[in-house]
Parts: C-alpha cells; structure tokens; sequence
C-alpha cells in the first residue's frame, strides 16, 4: 500500500513539477521568439535593401560598380 | 522622291468586287460557343476582383511635386530615386484643413526575376517597404509585404501563401497582430465566378467572412462584394471602344450609414492616358499622365473636394521605365 502510495505521490509531485516545468519553458519559448522576432525586424531593416543590391550586381548580365553610383 | 514615298508605305490591300457591298461577318454573334465545363479559365485573383474598376476609379492622386527616376542596371536589377514635396493633411477639430508641408526622398533597388521578385523601398525618415514574390512552385507563390519603421509597434507584415489551381485560387494569408485570412474563388462559367474569404483579428478578437462574385466579358465587367463587416460594394465597367472605357462603383457600409456612389472615366490613348471621376461626396479628380519621349512622363494630378472646400493640384515626371 505505502509502495503503491508514493509513486502516486511522487508521480503527482512530478506532474506538478513538469506542469510549472512547461509554464516556464512556454515563457521562456515566448521570450526567446519575441527576442527572434526583434532581432529580424531590425536585420531586416538594415538588411534588405543592401541584400537586393549584392542579388542584383551578380545576376546576369553582371553591370559594373560605377554604374550604381552615376546618374547616366 | 515618288518612287520612295510608294515604297515606304505599301498600299493596304483593297476589298473587291461583293466583298465591299456586304457587310462584315459578325461570328461572335452567330458562332454559338460550346462551353466546355471541365477546361473552365482560372478566374482573377481574389483581391484583384474589382481590378479593372479600381484601376479607373481610384488613380495615385498626390499633391505637390512628384519626380521619379529608374536607372536599370541590367535587364532585372533596377534602382529608384524619388523625391516629393508636398504638404500633409493634420486632422483638425473645426472645419478647416490645416496642411503641413512635407518632402522626403525615397531610394528604392527593384531585382525583377521571373521567378523571384524583390522591391525594397526606403525614405529618409527610416521607413522601409519592403515586397517579396516568390513562385516555390509552378502553382504556388509566396508574397510577404511590410512596412518597416524605426518607431516601435508601428511595423506591418503580411505572408501570402497564393494557390493556383486549375479553375480557382486559394490564398492562406498571416499577418502581425495575429492576423490570419483565407480566401477561396472558383470560376462557375467561363464569364462568372465565386469567391468568398474569411478573416481572424488575434488581438481584437474580431472575424468576418465576405462573398464576392465577378461577372465579365470582353465589354463589361460587373462585380459585387458583401461583407460581414457590413460593407456592400458593386461596381460595373464597360469597355466602350479600344480607347474609352466607363467605370462606376456604389459603396454602402451599414454600421457606419456610409453611401458613396462614383462614376469615372479612363481614355487610353496613344501618347496619354487621361482618368477623371466624380463622386457623391462632392469630389472630382482627375489624373494625366502624358509620355513626353521614349521613357519620359509627365503627370498631372487635380482633385477637387467641393463639399471641404478643399483643393489638391499636384504635377511631376517620372524618367525611367
């Protein structure tokens, strides 16, 4: 009877624990995914235009680098 | 000298003998078409349903100074200078319009593939609007629009996921602020088609669902939208000759009491193409744009709001494809 309590016991005591295990992993995942989402939205920002730039100079026919600058 | 003018310009060939007393054979109207229901055309996209109506009714109208140059790279890669001057509307309490002049520079890189598309626009302020279109496949794409700002909380995105099927598309769509959309249109004949979305607002908790149904021809082009947002909005457009078309649109919102009814008209001409419209609000615009040379427009823009009594004349050039 006592063996058959305590792993109830312990299995209760374990469910509770994986219970706030996964509260606080789900915070953590929210945290870590608002953090990403930051983070891409300020690579983004920076990012997007130079990476259509490096994209479009090695496409082909590959235009020259004076060309980006000069107004003709 | 008559020698060379005969053989610049051969002499269209001559209609002879009965052919000039009979009329022309009209075979649209006495050819019956055999439908064939299984091979029915793949119908417009879902947001583009009011294309053609949208097109004549509602031009870029601006105010100020407008001037854009593209300088192309290379047949795909293309780069964008833009500067306007103009004035911006504050939202005042009494009557009056108060505007305050604005001017920003835009520069924009384009990277135009078949398959992949990538325009990024930014301006002087920090803002950057950026466009993706991507063919994963042959029948599916994937679009992302944002709009990025350097004030938080201010961004927007939207993924489009776009299915092409044979004789109807579907589009899956994912937004910030928890925005998911779908939408779903089929063709029914091959001048009908039926088309519905459904749309979730995470953070408000709102939903709504909208029918839409597009009828066209090769003259007319009638379509109609209802949506559970309580906004009805029909539109009819009809193809008066090659050069002319005449376009009208009714809009009722239920919740707000809102009724606004336009009617317009889109000349395509050779060197310009000329849109005016008048509206039951008291508006009348209207929009030039005149192709100066090979590359080189100019633009008038002119709207005129009789019951704000509030008036925007704006002109500019656009150098470039």
């Amino acid at each position: 009877m006592a063996s058959k309590v305590s792993p109830k016991g312990k299995e209760k005591a374990g469910k509770g624990s994986k219970a706030s295990e996964e509260r606080s992993a789900a915070k953590c995942d929210k945290e870590w995914s608002t953090w990403a989402m930051k983070k891409a939205k300020v690579i983004t920002h920076y990012g997007f235009i130079p990476l259509i730039i490096i994209i479009g100079m090695n496409s082909e026919p590959k235009p020259q680098l004076y060309q980006l600058l000069s107004p003709v | 000298m008559g020698s060379s003018v005969s053989h610049a310009a051969a002499p269209p060939p001559t209609a002879v003998g009965l052919a000039v007393a009979l009329p022309p054979k009209q075979d649209e109207k006495a050819e019956p078409k055999n439908v064939d229901w299984l091979n029915l055309p793949c119908p417009v996209p879902f947001e583009e349903i009011q294309r053609e109506a949208s097109m004549s009714l509602k031009p870029e109208l601006f105010e100020g100074l407008k001037f854009d140059f593209t300088k192309g790279l290379n047949q795909r890669f293309s780069l964008s200078h833009s500067i306007f001057m103009g004035s911006m509307e504050l939202p005042s309490q009494s009557s009056d319009t108060f505007k305050v002049p604005t001017a920003h520079y835009e520069f924009g890189a384009n990277f135009l593939d078949p398959k992949l598309m990538l325009v990024g626009r930014v301006l002087t302020d920090g803002r950057l609007n950026a466009r993706v279109k991507c063919d994963l496949t042959d029948n599916l794409t994937l679009k992302i629009n944002a709009q990025l700002t350097n004030e938080p909380h201010f961004s927007q995105g939207m993924f489009n996921f776009d299915y092409k099927g044979t004789d109807y598309r579907t589009q899956f769509q994912i937004g910030n602020n928890a925005f998911y959309g779908a939408n779903y249109i089929q063709s029914i004949s091959p001048h009908l088609s039926l088309g519905t979305e459904i749309f979730w607002l995470g953070h408000q908790r709102k939903s709504g669902i909208g029918f839409a149904a597009r009828y066209n021809t090769d003259k007319i082009v009638a379509t109609g939208q209802v949506a559970s947002t309580g906004t009805v909005a029909l539109s009819y457009v009809q193809k008066v000759s090659e050069k002319v078309s005449l376009a009208s649109d009714f809009m009722y919102n239920h919740l707000t009491q809102d009724v606004t009814s336009s009617f317009g008209y889109d000349y395509i001409l050779r060197q310009c193409r000329l849109r005016g419209k008048l509206d039951s609000n008291g508006v009348v615009a209207a929009f030039l744009e005149e192709r100066l040379n090979m590359g080189v427009n100019f633009i008038l823009s002119a709207e005129v709001d009789h019951r704000k009594k509030d008036y925007k004349f704006g002109f500019g050039m656009t150098v470039g494809e």
